[in-house]
Formats: C-alpha cells, structure tokens, sequence
C-alpha cells in the first residue's frame, strides 16, 4: 500500500470541497472518501486502489444517530455503525428487516467499525475485480474475466457488459422500505434521490462505477419512507432472507427483502427486493405484481406453494444464468419462499 | 508412581470408572496446556513476534503467472526509503504461481513493501510462457512441459485376482457394478503462523535463529551454511509455533533468503511469507480424481474394484492412499498418475494422501449399498479385511452408530426424499467413514531430568511444540512420575541447546517422546527411592512416591523437600531416552457424521460428529480429544468450504485469503463427540493424523443419505447440491 495523506476535516461541507478538489473523473480520483475503512483500506491493501489522500468522514461529526417517527419509519445518519442498526429494537416492519439485514453484514468485528453509508458504496466482491492483476472492464480494461470463467458468485439479473452483484445487504433492505437518500456535494449543494436511483446497471453508464455519485459526494443520510400511515387497509410485515455460502460470515450468494401489507390475509401491497443475484438491488416488479390482490395461506397448504412459486418464479423473469451461477434461480426461488413463509405465520 | 529399584517403566494401569480407560494421577485425565495461560494473554513468544535490535524486515515478491521467463533489476527497489537490501531468489525462471523471485530487506514492513512494489513496476520484465493449470491443460496434446520427464508421471499399479471375475460373481448374484468419478480439489494448510524465520545474526561468530518449523533440529539443516557457521553457534529456537500440518519441515526458501539476508547485511532479518505468497508457496494438500468400477453382491460384498486415479500434487507428485483404502476387495486392479502444473508442489498434510482415497472408497460404497438396497453400515462391515484390526473396526462403526443415532435413523437401506414432502423442506442423513494410521514413534529424543537439592524439577529437551501439547507432556509425565503437579516441573523444550529431539510429523511426536521422558523419569525415581532407602533403612523395595512427592513404605513417610535436601549440592540429573515398550503403531478409527439437507437452499449443516479411535494409552484426555476434534473441524472446513480457486486460462489465483478460500468457524462446527477405545491396551500411540481422514467422506455420506445426492466432488456447497437435486428431480 502506498502512502497517502489522512486529512480529518471538521465538516461535511470541507469534506466535500476536499473531495472536489481531487478529480472530477472517478478514473483519475486520488482522493477518496473513507468512512470505517472495512471495504476501501481491503482495496488500498490489495493494490486494486492507489490514492494520495483519504478524506475521513467520521472526523466531519456529521449525523450518526438513527431517529424513528412516530409510523415507525426511520432516518439514519450515514456515519450510523452497522452494530447499531443491527441493534434496533425490532419494532415494526421498517425497524426489524433492517436490524435483520445489518446483522446479516461481515462479523460482530467489521460491523463495530463498518458504516451504514460505506455499506452503501461499497464496491464489488468479483474475484477478478478483487485481484490487482485482473485489468477487467470493471477496472478500466476491456474485458469481463467472470463472463467466461469463475462466475459462481455473479449475477444472473440485469448483467453485462460487466456481471458483478451489488455486494450490499443494506440496499436490498433499504429499496424495499422505500427509503430516499440525502447526498452532499460541493459548495453546501444536496440532493435527495431514491435509493434505488442511486445505483446503476453497468449497461447504463459508467462501467466502472455502480453509482451515479461524483466523486464530491457523500450520503449524509437515508430515510426509510414505507407508507405506514396512508389510509390503505392492513399492516405491513416484513422479511430478510440472505443465504450464505458458510454460516457465520460471508457476503450472499442470494437475498431477498420482502415487505407485504395483509389484511384480512390478502396481500394488498407489497415490496420484493433480490441481492445477491444482480449489479444492483433488484427490486421485481413482477413479483410484487404475483403476489398482490393474492391470499397469503398458511405454510404447508397447496395454496401456500402455488403462491410460493407463482412469485418465485415471477422474481427471477428474465434471470439469465451463467456457466456457474446457474444455482442462483432455484435458490433465489426458495428465498422468495421462505420469507414468504416467514409472512405467512 | 513408580516402586522399586530394577523395574522397567510402564504406564499407569489403573481403570477409570465410566470410561474404562487407563489413568494415573495425573496422566490418563484431563490436563491443561501448562503454555494455556502465556498463549491466552499474548506473552507466549512466537518466532514471528521476535524483534531483535536493528531488525530489518523482508518480504518477498511473487510470480503472478504460473509459467514465465524474466529479468530483475534490483535499482528501483534500492530506491525506496528505508529498503537497506533486495536480492533475486529466483533465476531468470519461474515455474509455479506465487513463486519467490526476489526479495526486500527494509527497516520497516512497510518500507519493505514499498520496495517489492517498486520492483513490481519497475524492476521486473516478465516473458509469460504457456500455462497448464487444470489438469485437462496439463494433459492436452503440446501441452507446456511442467517438468522435464512430462506433465503426467510414470503409472503405478496393482492387480489382484481377477477383476472380470468378480464383476460377473456379482451379477450373477443379483448384485450391481457401477462407474464413478470422485474428484478431492487441493486443500491450504491455513496455518494461522506463516512460514518464516528471524535471524538474531549481527555479523560476528554466533547466532540465534527462531522458525515457525515442525522440527527444532531443522534450523541445522542449512542455516549454519547459509551463514557460513559452525551449527554449534547457531542456535535455532521454536518455543511456539502457529501451526504446520506437515508444512514446515525444512526452514525452505524463506529460512535461506532470511538467512542470506542477514548475513550480508550483518543486520537481524525478519522475513514471515504474508498470506498470499503462504497460499500459493508454502505447499498444499494434493488435489485428486480417480474413475472406479466395482462390483458389490446383494449381500454387501465388494466382488471387484477397478480404479485409475490422478494425482494433482502440482509440480510435486501428489499422495494418494489408493482402492479400496482400509477395505478388502478380494479382485482387485488399481493405476494411480501423477499429473504436474504449474502450481506450488504439494507437501505432507495430515494423513497425506488418505482423506482423498477415503473420499472415492466410502462414495462408492455407499453407491453401491443403496443401488444393492444394503445399508451403508451392514456395507462396511462386509468388506472389512479378515485380519486383526477387523474386530477393532466392527466395534467401532457399531458404536459411532449408535451414538449417531443409525440404528432409530429413518433411512437406512435407501436414501430419504430429493422432493419436499408436506411441509418438510429439510432432511437429515447419516455417513460414515474409516481410517488407519501408524502414529508409532522412534528414536531420537534425548531428555535431561534434573531434581535439585531444593526440591526443583527441571526437565529439558529440544522438542517443539506444534500446538499439540507436547510441552505439556513432558512436565505432566515427569509430574506423574513423583506424584507432583504438572505446574512443580519446569520444562525446557524448542531449542538446539537441549537434547535432540525428532521432527513432528506422521503422528511420531508423542510416541517418540514421551517414552524419553518417562525414561528419564523412572531413572530419576530409582535413584532418588535409592536415597531413601539408604537414609531410612528400609528395603528398597517396599518404597514408592506417592502424593505430593512423598516416599512411603515401610513404616516411613518422607516429604519431597526432605528427600531432595538429601542430595548433594549438584542436585541429580538424568538422561531419557526412546524405549521401544512404552509406545506402540497402528491405530483405526470409524466417525459417523448426521447433516441437515435444506432442499429448497441447498444448505448442508453437519447436526453432529461421533469419532473413535484406538490410540493406546491416552496421556492427556484433553489434548487428546482436542486433537481429534480439530482434525474433525479440518475434516468438515474440506467436506463444504475449502476450495482453491485459480482461472485456468489466465492463470490467475483468485482466493488467497481467508476472505474467498473458505474455512469453517466457530458457528458451523457442531458438537463433535470424541471416545477412546478402552479395549486398546497398548502403549502411547500419535493421534494426530488418522482423525482428519473420514470426516469428509462420512459427511458427504451423510448427504447422500438424507436426499439420494451423491455428490462427486468436494466441496459440497450449496451450488452443487441445488443443481444436483434439480437433476435427480428431472429424473424422478
Ligand atoms: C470479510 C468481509 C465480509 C463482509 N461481509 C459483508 C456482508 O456480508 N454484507 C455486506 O453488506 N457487506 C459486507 N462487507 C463489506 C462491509 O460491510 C462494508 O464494506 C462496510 O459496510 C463498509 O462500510 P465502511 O464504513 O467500513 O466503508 P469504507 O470502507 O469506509 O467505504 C466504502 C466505500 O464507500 C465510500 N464511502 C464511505 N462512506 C461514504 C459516504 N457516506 N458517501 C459516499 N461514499 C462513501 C468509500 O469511499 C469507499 O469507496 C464485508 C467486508 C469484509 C471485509
Ligand atoms: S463481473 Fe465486472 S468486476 Fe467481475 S470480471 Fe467482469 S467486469 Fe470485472
């Protein structure tokens, strides 16, 4: 790792001017954003990022509390640790599913140091794209290595030209509870977008990039904006499904965060969101679409499976699996299944 | 506590009420590690803590490419700040992925590493030359030449009987002959300590060298030449080291370029592989595939066995256990091939050679058991070989089975549902496996025993202590010896000043030493019982130590210190060594192991493990179990989450890292139930090995019990089981 400069700046506004005066192209940046430093200090360590500087987020003392309305949905400061999402008195369907997806994050150590908005941003687990010496388009060269070769762990939704799956177990989470983010740029300027909006595929821009983030920006906060209290009948629910390789820890090979509002054991509403399988979180349409207007019967009934696989199979529309991630369908099924079951008790 | 001036040693005989085992006041029990609280705070000393004054640190730079020709200039390292050294390591060629080429000597590790990156980029031209990764690269027509004599080695073969024969015999009794393939990836010592060495050297006539090795005597073979001294001068320490599993037996090329380094700076060098050069340059369990026909009769005899198998040792040759493993076939045929890559050659790794063939033989017993709708036990009971052992094992496979659970199991003579059933989405199955081993010990270790007039005990050879306990041993044979506490005996071990002491490896460590131990002990017994005798009076004969390191009989009770203030100013002292009685070879085990199958995830969680070996007198009950219980968790972390991963066509390693090449941890680990057999009445035999042999082959038993799954190949995850169950459901 090369040396660089650490720079602590007081504010969220330097913070940015420090940012903007590195690079306006990401491909140039040699100054970055850290936050805990659980994903960026892995990439500096292994030589697949070179910087000068690093920008210390957490000195700016900006926003780290977590704030609930009184519906039960929440704001939460970027800087927030993922222990403390993950320790979320589970109240409500807003507050539990991300408890649920935080402790599903890395281990007890990463998430004591890991933020909510490093998790947000942070950058692909591709084994070529984590090896300094794979030159892939992710990185600027002009190939995908996974397309042909080891892509077990690649996406089967929404791939190419790069195959990559969003790595975050927040932001599946967090586009199912609707939530909006807050960004700050250079000179006081925000903005607020959807969080699904924040992400791209890698066939609508910027390769190299998984956001629409300029290098000055920052989260500085996210709120979760599900719609408790508008005057539709039924409660919301929810359920966080990650799937992992080895128990303990380990990023998903699939996920699913699904909410569903019932009443009267019909589903009049609902949110299906897939990680794990694509480069961004997959928020499915169709899924929700099978599932609406539909009764949610009991774990172990034919209705029960009909629905399971009448949305699993709705989920995956258009999956179009690689060499070695083939998996990924039935396994993504059986997510959408068991949270389903999990909603149905 | 041993009586009498001309007895031989022995151990305790003594029978423990419920386990039926051989115990002695100390020995036979649970002992704590006597080393447990110094490794608990951090105050035990490994060789990679060692921070002599002026210390330099190195590190390596590694080939990238698995086959290439270059050339180094080593100026730009030179270059950087702080980088006081750099030399080639390699010349002009590099054979294997992550192989050493050069290395940098700087004054801090991140110095050191600024200078193999400068080498990196601008120090080094690199030709790449054609790969052969796979072994369908390896074996392809104009393929790369690995090695000189060729990509795949000379066959090695057997033939017993008459293959065609027995092939008919089953069939015309109603029997089955299937063909499979089974296929072992390579699995990573993942020892925590990386290879490496400190070299306390700053010019001058003497140094002290400490080594993350298996064999404290190892530092002699080499250093003292790479330093140009007289091996009396160089003295070579292992106090603690972090684990080897058969990987550290010699200092290798990091204990030379430390050594190289230090003597032409005159400066100490630190030079410890970091986790990637560990992964791809510090040796490897093999890898292999074998193809095997056999033929078992409805009433679960293996008539015939046909096997050809590849050895995937990279540029080493590979080890492979061969068909049928423990089983007797009568008709039996079996070619075995080495097959070279262009990755690091493998090395001995505990029980080389064995869990790959008892993955193959187990799977297609169980194959053949459910195709012939025999169980899988009655199955391995039938082919068990008619000799000694074969009551041994019987006992054994019964026992774990009852443990397990076998004999109430749903499932038995046909595996349980691929589909889920109701709302039953998980199923559960049982597997079970065998293993042999030698653990038997040999000459070599020499312990000096000295008791001082002040009633200390000292005990001293040059042993190392991988981890297993051996430091514990000697104090606790020494303690048991003169009815003292392990923690009244104070041990020396690790160093090239003491008594020889042999290399760890193949199980030898414990039947090798400790006979030298209590050799030296029982010596010290007779004379200091002589000295009692002499000052009491009584008959020698009639006197014995008895607790706390009193001598009673005859009417009279002598305190430790009372006896030890008899001797004169000089204390005692005396020397131990090997005696052949005290130790034995040959053990056997069975393990069953019980998995839930999630059928919608493809999850395998192994519920449970139940392991018993035969192991002779079992010294310490803790570390006994311990060890069998980490060969078990070595076992489970190879049956469903270790895997190499390196593109072929690049030639690229991908995960080598605790990150991407997966090991078990502390929530996937199960209850792991350990039992002696109690109707071994031998002396001490090692354990170290035959435990991590049948874990993988009973788990993935166990798979294909719960769900029909028989999985070729190692690991089994989730992949592999959901695309495997998709089949057998289009199947029906
Ligand atoms: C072994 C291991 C296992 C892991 N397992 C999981 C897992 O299971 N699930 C999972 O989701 N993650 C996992 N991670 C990733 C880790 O959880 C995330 O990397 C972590 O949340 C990152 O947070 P951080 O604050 O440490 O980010 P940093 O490393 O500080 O930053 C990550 C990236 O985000 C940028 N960044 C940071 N904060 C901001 C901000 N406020 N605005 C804009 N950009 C910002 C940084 O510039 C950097 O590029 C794992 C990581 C490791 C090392
Ligand atoms: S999937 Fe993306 S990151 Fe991975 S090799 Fe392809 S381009 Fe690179």
């Amino acid at each position: 790792m090369k040396d660089f400069e650490y720079i602590q700046p007081d504010s969220i506004a330097t913070a940015t001017e420090l940012l903007a005066e590195g690079d306006a192209a990401w491909s140039n940046v040699s100054r970055r954003a850290i936050a805990g430093g659980q994903d960026l200090f892995g990439e500096l360590k292994t030589g697949i990022v070179e910087v000068d500087s690093l920008v210390d987020l957490k000195a700016t003392g900006a926003d780290n509390t977590i704030a609930v309305d009184p519906s039960g949905n929440l704001r939460i400061g970027a800087l927030v640790k993922l222990t403390d999402v993950a320790e979320l008195a589970e109240r409500g369907p807003v507050a539990s599913l991300l408890a649920a997806a935080a402790l599903s994050v890395a281990s007890p150590q990463i998430r004591s140091q890991a933020t909510l908005g490093g998790n947000l941003c942070q950058r692909p687990r591709c084994l070529y794209y984590r090896r300094p010496e794979a030159i892939c388009l992710k990185k600027g060269g002009d190939e995908c290595f996974a397309y042909g070769g080891h892509n077990k762990y690649n996406a089967i939704l929404g791939g190419g030209p790069s195959f990559i799956v969003h790595p975050s177990d927040l932001a599946p989470a967090l586009v199912a509870l609707d939530a909006k983010v807050t960004i700050a740029g250079a000179g006081g300027a925000t903005r607020e977008l959807p969080l699904a909006d924040l992400y791209t595929l890698p066939s609508e821009g910027d390769v190299t990039r998984e956001t629409v983030l300029t290098p000055s920006e920052v989260l500085t906060q996210v709120e979760t904006q599900l719609p408790l209290v508008d005057r539709m009948a039924g409660t919301w629910r929810s359920s966080w499904q990650k799937f992992r390789e080895r128990d303990g820890f380990d990023f998903a090979l699939s996920a699913v965060a699904m909410c569903l509002r019932v009443a009267d054991r019909r589903i009049v509403d609902a949110r299906v969101v897939l990680g794990g399988v694509a480069p961004r979180p997959w928020r499915s349409a169709e899924a929700e679409a099978a599932l609406i207007g539909q009764e949610l019967a009991t774990h172990g009934s034919a209705e029960f499976d009909a629905l399971a696989v009448a949305a699993g199979e709705a989920a995956l529309t258009g999956a179009e699996p690689l060499d070695h991630n083939g998996y990924k369908i039935p396994l993504t099924k059986g997510l959408v299944r068991r949270a389903l079951q999990e909603l149905s008790r | 506590m041993s009586r009498s001036q001309d007895s031989t040693p022995s151990w305790p005989t003594a029978t423990a009420a419920g386990t039926g085992l051989r115990e002695g006041r100390v020995l036979g029990r649970d002992i704590k590690r006597v080393d447990g609280p110094a490794k608990a705070t951090g105050r035990a000393g490994y060789g990679h803590d060692q921070r002599p004054a002026n210390l330099v640190f190195a590190q390596f730079l590694c080939s990238t490419t698995p086959n290439a020709e270059f050339t180094l200039d080593l100026a730009p390292a030179l270059a950087v700040d702080g980088v006081v050294d750099a030399m080639a390591v390699a010349e002009g060629k590099t054979v294997h992925l992550g192989q050493p080429i050069a290395a940098v000597a700087a004054v801090s590790p991140q110095a050191a590493a600024e200078g193999v990156r400068a080498l990196a980029q601008h120090g080094l031209e690199v030709t790449v030359l054609p790969h052969a990764i796979s072994i369908e690269q390896a074996m392809a027509e104009g393929a790369p030449a690995v090695r000189r004599s060729g990509n795949v080695g000379r066959v090695r073969s057997s033939d017993e009987g008459d293959v065609e024969a027995g092939k008919q015999e089953a069939l015309d009794a109603g029997g089955v002959v299937l063909t499979r393939t089974y296929e072992v990836p390579v699995q990573h010592h993942a020892c925590l300590e990386t290879h490496g060495m400190v070299v306390d050297y700053s010019g001058g006539e003497e140094a002290t060298i400490w080594a993350s090795v298996q064999g404290t005597f190892a530092m002699h073979d080499g250093p003292p030449e790479y330093l140009e001294l007289d091996p009396s001068v160089v003295h070579g320490r292992v106090e603690h080291m972090g684990g080897g599993f058969g990987s550290k037996f010699g200092v290798g090329v990091e204990g030379r370029v430390a050594c190289q380094l230090s003597k032409r700076l005159g400066r100490p060098v630190h030079l410890f592989m970091d986790r990637e050069t560990e992964f791809h340059a510090a040796g490897n369990r093999s890898g292999n595939r074998v193809t095997v026909t056999a033929a078992m009769a409805p009433d679960g005899r293996i008539t015939a066995m046909e096997s050809d198998s590849l050895r995937l040792g990279g540029l080493s040759g590979g080890s492979y256990a061969g068909l049928p493993y423990v089983y007797t076939v009568a008709n039996s045929k079996s070619a075995m091939r080495s097959v070279h890559t262009h990755t690091d050659g493998n090395r001995a790794m505990r029980a080389p050679g064995h869990p790959q063939a008892s993955f193959g033989m187990e799977g297609i017993l169980d194959e053949l058991a459910y195709a012939n709708g025999v169980d899988p036990l009655t199955a391995r009971l039938a082919n068990l070989p008619e000799d000694e052992w074969n009551g041994v094992w019987r006992r054994q496979l019964e026992r774990v089975a009852r443990e397990i659970g076998w004999y109430e199991h749903e499932h038995r003579t046909a595996p349980g549902p691929h589909e889920v059933v109701g709302a039953n989405e998980v199923v559960v199955g049982i597997g079970f496996g065998l293993s042999v081993w030698g653990g038997g010990g040999s000459r070599g270790n020499e312990v000096e025993l000295r008791v001082d007039r002040d009633g200390r005990v000292s005990v001293a050879v040059g042993t190392q202590d991988l981890g297993t306990g051996a430091r514990t041993l000697v104090s606790a044979i020494t303690a048991e010896e003169f009815g003292l506490d392990t923690g009244q005996v104070s041990e020396s071990i690790g160093s090239t000043r003491l008594g020889r002491g042999n290399m760890s490896g193949g199980s030898v460590t414990t039947a090798s030493l400790a006979p030298a131990v209590k050799d030296a002990a029982h010596k010290m017994s007779v004379v200091l019982l002589a000295k009692a005798a002499e000052a009491t009076g009584v008959d020698v004969a009639e006197l014995a130590f008895a607790e706390g390191g009193r001598v009673t009989g005859g009417g009279v009770d002598i305190a430790w210190k009372d006896l030890c203030s008899r001797l004169a100013a000089t204390g005692e002292t005396t020397h131990g060594s090997w005696v052949r009685e005290l130790q034995d070879s040959g053990v056997h085990g069975a393990q069953a192991a019980k998995v839930a199958v999630d059928l919608v995830t493809g999850h395998v969680e192994v519920l449970e493990m139940v392991c018993m070996q035969d192991i002779g007198f079992v010294l310490n009950h803790l570390a006994a179990k311990s060890q069998v219980q980490g060969a078990m968790v070595q076992s489970l972390s190879y049956a469903l989450f270790e895997e190499r991963l390196i593109d072929a066509d690049l030639g690229l390693a991908l995960n080598p890292n605790f990150e991407s090449y997966k090991l078990a941890n502390s929530t996937t680990i199960p209850p792991m139930k350990v039992l002696f057999d109690p109707e071994d009445e031998r002396g001490v035999i090692g354990i170290g090995e035959p435990p991590a042999i049948p874990g993988a082959a009973a788990i993935a038993g166990a798979v294909h019990n719960a769900c029909g799954l028989r999985l070729a190949s190692l690991p089994l995850t989730p992949d592999k089981v959901l695309m495997g169950l998709e089949e057998l459901r289009a199947r029906g």
